[in-house]
């Protein structure tokens, strides 16, 4: 059992802690529209504004007029690049500094050169219509297999290459080319690890370009008031630019104290953290206006950021009982627009997809391509553990052998002592043989089974590790007052009830129950348990748990020091406390304990009194810290202990093209669960992710121009609640991770590229790329 | 005293069903009954009173649209509005009186994000005029959460976290209050198919069916 390190991480009884239905602290503020997201604030006089946002894929304005746009009734302010207030402005995200407004567009779509502020959206369209813009249309790229080609224009001279960004990827890369830079990671010996090799494979693999998840559109609402208790000038009251408040204040040189954001709903980003420009810029356009203002990116206009696609080629060589013994991967990458991070490109190298192998003749070269599609921060469907081309490699393997793919993978998984360990952790094993039983596991060849109505059925298994961020740290306060144990945090509340989890960590420690503890909510906090989805809960919990710790210890200290010494009572007609049954007792603290919301003898837990009564003076306890070894830390692949596996069952009408996929079933070991019904939804929505980006989501240019086609919610299409499969779902906790109590978590790591697609080739014996539409099966089979 | 009743005392503060209910009742009692004032939304000219806009548009924007002034019954209170006519309902309920529970989405109908319920039928805010709903009757989130008797269902919803970022769960749960109204007791089947229109990129879906069941069961045992 894990969490060594942590104060009860052994215990074996839980009253709080994994219970399901406990809704969440603002769930009815959700549920009833009582939440307001930052687009959702309306203030009197206020101003609205918009963004020149650019027909062409690739343009840079040269020269713009706007008289006519300011002679337009309602008009206020109008900004271009060349505007002073524009020039100071800095700023932040990946790669170099940059001008915060630039007058080249580097997708069609983009925000350049210029912002209109008037008094009705309509006044702002009508303005931008009035512009009169002298645009210089550049070549693009949308095709990177076009964008890669010696003789394809080159759109972004001067820059600097991608794999320097992040120092991730490669270290002695050749020298970019035309739009190309190269990342390679070699590791091992190639050569010798294919000589050594029985079999030798090999095939290509698409990763498709897909949408960024963000449900709601971005935006933020910004004014000015007068804030007569610090600094001097007035305070900056922005909603929407959230948990970027540290960011904002840097951005206009305020300190963070005069830099206010009380709304709490984020809305879903899911690591999509990169912040639109209508979340930074409404202060500015406030401050000149003297009024409100407020500016959104609408659905169709958070099409800019997408998850990349890669083609991959990938040579891999083993042994007669399936063991790789060498993996040759070249990659072409989409490098996207400028500002884009390096994962889905040499960050995956760093973090990538064979990092549980045993194999260590691992060679890793990629072409990064620059183009016009759009931004890619970090997301994560996208993440980089993520990627399926291990996946793919121990199918082939098993296809090639003959073999259950699940025995390829039991061969080739390192243990958790180093890569030379042959012994996966029990975790996996325990998934492995979970999974066999939920989904009656029989594997059989591709193109080998046919189910009763006609269909092809395949089959499909993949598994992955748990992960651990944590790596950031948590500061942690705990304020007992009045009789009640408070949580402060500053949100947000980003769907994933991670401030739930924390307080029912406290509840368990503090022997109270989830709903004793007030979970409060206030901007200027300092604690927020964000951080990788649900394993950053559980990190940040495992803080908080030490925290509670903190304060128990200061409850019985003060328990016993009011039942010798009683305060004396406050107030005209207060009443002197009754006489404690610990008076007397030459107790310490050791000798009492929590239950049930009192102070009780732990020899003799009847006697007891309740917790108010017993400490009346106000208590602090803080702590930071984080639990040991977060992945981000020690390196991917080098801990191993909570896994999950996935499988998929689909059903192929060979007439049709039409995939349907009967179930997925998902066996995962976070650990210990925390929060029941939450982890539940999470399972659902990675499968649902990773259903969507290999049977529906694509993104479609149209190459001559370099135009989006489909940037709706009609045309690009999501899940909806008729086209998900079910998702059997089953848990272990075998309290292997080093979070809170030994959990870990789940994150993101159930999110797949290829799940679907593995099962698809099982069923029909051929590869389909995804998303794997009925057009693209058919075509595939040799039938359109 | 109890100790939960003890811990309420000394200050901690939930917001359940009952503060949620209180807040939604207080926001439709606060609809404003007539334009909190005339603004001229070209220039932000305040009129007196709309003949008066009206005579502002005539001297100084001859050749704009006047705003006029619409009747709509929401929530039960009948409340005039001041609009351009090209104004959406989502945009006039956010805009004009406040209610933000019908969300800003794909303002293409297309996510089910803005649903309101119009004469019982569940209808997307976003792609509807508010100009043609003069003389119906509209029911937003708002107001299903002020009435006591759909506690069942809101509680079903949190009690099984039917949201996740919660951005796009009132336009599901006034679906399912308008399945609710026409079925009062639907199948598994039926919920999903009442809410193929709503769309959650959370992936919540599943959970959906399990609160509008329970709350079905909850509703017809009468109880909370």
């Amino acid at each position: 059992m894990a969490d060594l390190a942590g104060v009860n991480g052994q215990r074996e009884h839980f009253r709080v802690v994994g219970k399901p239905n406990l809704p969440g602290r603002l769930s009815y503020a959700l549920a009833t529209g009582i939440a307001k997201f930052g687009i959702d604030y309306v203030l009197p006089n206020m101003l609205h504004a918009k963004f020149l946002r650019s027909p062409y894929a690739h343009a840079k304005v040269v020269s713009v007029e706007t008289t006519k746009a300011w002679a337009l009734p309602g008009v206020v302010d109008i900004l271009t690049w060349e505007d002073e207030d524009l020039i100071k402005l800095s700023t932040g995200g990946f790669g170099p500094p940059k001008p915060w407004l630039d007058n080249i567009a580097h997708e069609e779509g983009a925000e350049v050169a210029v912002i209109v502020v008037a008094e009705s959206e309509e006044i702002c369209d009508e303005a931008l219509r009035l512009l009169e813009v002298e645009w210089e249309i550049l070549p693009h790229i949308v095709d990177i297999l076009e964008g890669r080609k010696p003789d394809a224009p080159v759109i972004r001279e001067g820059l600097p290459e991608i794999p320097s960004m992040f120092g991730m990827g490669g270290k002695d890369n050749p020298p970019k080319k035309g739009n190309v830079s190269y990342s390679y990671v070699i590791d091992g010996d190639i050569e010798a690890g294919f000589k050594e090799a029985d079999h030798i494979i090999e095939f290509n693999l698409t990763i498709p370009a897909f949408a960024s998840h963000m449900p709601n559109p971005p935006g933020s609402v910004a004014w000015w008031e007068d804030d007569p208790y610090h600094a001097p000038g007035k305070t900056l009251r922005i909603e929407g630019a959230v948990q970027r408040r540290e960011q904002i204040a840097a951005m206009y040189g305020l300190p963070l104290e005069k830099t206010v954001q009380k709304g709490l709903f984020q809305g879903g980003k899911y690591c999509d953290w990169g912040m639109r420009r209508s979340q930074e810029i409404t202060p500015l356009l406030a401050k000149r206006t003297g009024r409100p203002v407020r500016c959104v990116n609408t659905r169709e206009q958070t099409y800019d950021f997408l998850m990349k696609q890669r083609y991959m080629y990938l040579k891999v060589g083993f042994k007669d009982n399936g063991l790789i013994t060498a993996i040759d991967d070249y990659s072409i990458a989409d490098g996207g627009v400028p500002g884009s991070s390096t994962f889905g490109t040499s960050g995956d190298q760093s973090y990538g997809p064979y990092y549980t192998f045993r194999c260590k003749n691992i060679r890793q070269r990629m072409e990064i391509v620059d183009s016009n599609r759009g931004k890619m921060y970090v997301s994560g469907q996208h993440c980089p553990f993520n990627w399926d081309a291990g996946t793919m490699a121990i199918y082939l393997i098993a296809e090639k052998l003959g073999k259950d793919p699940i025995e390829i993978a039991k061969i080739n998984l390192h243990g958790p002592t180093s890569q030379d360990d042959p012994n996966p952790v029990p975790s996996f094993e325990a998934c492995l043989e979970e999974g066999k039983k939920l989904m009656n596991w029989n594997w059989h060849p591709a193109g080998t089974k046919r189910l009763p109505d006609g269909r092809m059925h395949g089959a499909s298994f993949r598994y992955q590790i748990c992960p651990r961020h944590a790596f950031s740290g948590y500061d942690c306060k705990l304020e007992y007052q009045n009789g009640v144990v408070h949580l402060p945090t500053q949100g947000p509340v980003t769907g994933m009830y991670a401030v739930e989890v924390n307080a029912m960590v406290v509840a368990e420690e503090l022997g109270l129950e989830y709903e004793d503890i007030s979970i409060d909510f206030d901007y200027r906090e300092k604690f927020t348990p964000v951080g990788g989805g649900s394993d950053g809960t559980t990190a940040s919990a495992w803080a908080m748990k030490e925290c509670a710790h903190i304060l128990k210890q200061r409850l019985l200290e003060a328990a016993i020091e009011e039942a010798e010494n009683p305060p004396r009572p406050t107030g005209m007609f207060a009443m002197p406390k009754p006489p404690s049954p610990f008076k007397g007792m030459n107790l310490k603290p050791e000798d009492l304990d929590l239950m049930d919301g009192k102070v009780v003898l732990k020899s003799d837990p009847s006697i007891g009194v309740p917790l108010a009564e017993a400490v009346t003076k106000n208590i602090f306890a803080t702590y930071s810290g984080r639990p040991p070894d977060a992945l981000w830390s020690l390196g991917m692949g080098r801990m191993l202990d909570t896994m999950n596996t996935a499988f998929c069952e689909v059903a192929v009408d060979t007439e049709t093209g039409e995939v349907e996929i009967l179930r997925f079933g998902v066996v995962a070991d976070p650990g210990k669960i925390m929060r029941l019904t939450s982890l539940e939804s999470q399972i659902d929505q990675v499968m649902y992710f990773s259903q969507g980006c290999q049977l529906l989501e694509d993104f479609v240019y149209d190459k001559k121009t370099g135009v989006k086609l489909h940037t709706n919610m009609i045309d690009y299409k999501k899940p909806g609640v008729l086209d998900v499969p079910h998702v059997e779902r089953k848990f272990l906790e075998t309290r292997a991770g080093n979070a809170a109590y030994g959990a870990s978590g789940i994150s993101h790591s159930l999110a797949n590229t290829h799940l679907v697609i593995i099962a698809i080739h099982n069923a029909i014996g051929v590869w389909v790329d995804p998303p794997a539409t009925p057009d693209k099966v058919l075509k595939a089979l040799g039938k359109a | 005293m109890s100790r939960g009743e003890q811990m309420k005392q000394g200050g901690s503060m939930v917001l359940n069903h009952e503060a949620a209910q209180a807040i939604s009742a207080e926001k439709v009692a606060s609809l404003p009954a007539t334009p909190a004032q005339y603004r001229c939304p070209i220039c932000g000219k305040i009129s007196v009173n709309h003949e008066d806009l009206k005579f502002h548009y005539a001297n100084e924007h001859p050749d704009s649209v006047v705003p006029i002034v619409v009747k709509l019954n929401v929530n039960g209170k009948d409340c005039e509005v001041l609009i351009e006519p090209h104004w959406t309902l989502q945009r006039t309920l956010q805009f004009q009186l406040g209610l933000t529970g019908a969300k800003q989405m794909c303002d293409h109908g297309a996510c089910g994000s803005c649903t309101v319920i119009i004469d019982g039928r569940p209808v997307l805010s976003c792609i509807t005029l508010a100009a043609e709903c003069e003389g119906k009757r509209i029911e937003t989130v708002e107001g299903i959460a002020a009435d006591p008797k759909w506690k069942p269902l809101i509680d079903a919803y949190c009690r099984w976290d039917a949201m996740q970022c919660g951005y796009c769960t009132p336009g599901f749960l006034v679906t399912a209050k308008a399945l609710l109204d026409r079925n009062p007791n639907p199948t598994e089947e039926e919920c999903r198919e009442a809410l193929a229109g709503n769309i959650c990129i959370c992936g919540t879906y599943p959970r959906h069916s399990q609160a509008i069941l329970e709350a079905t069961m909850k509703m017809a045992e009468g109880g909370e």
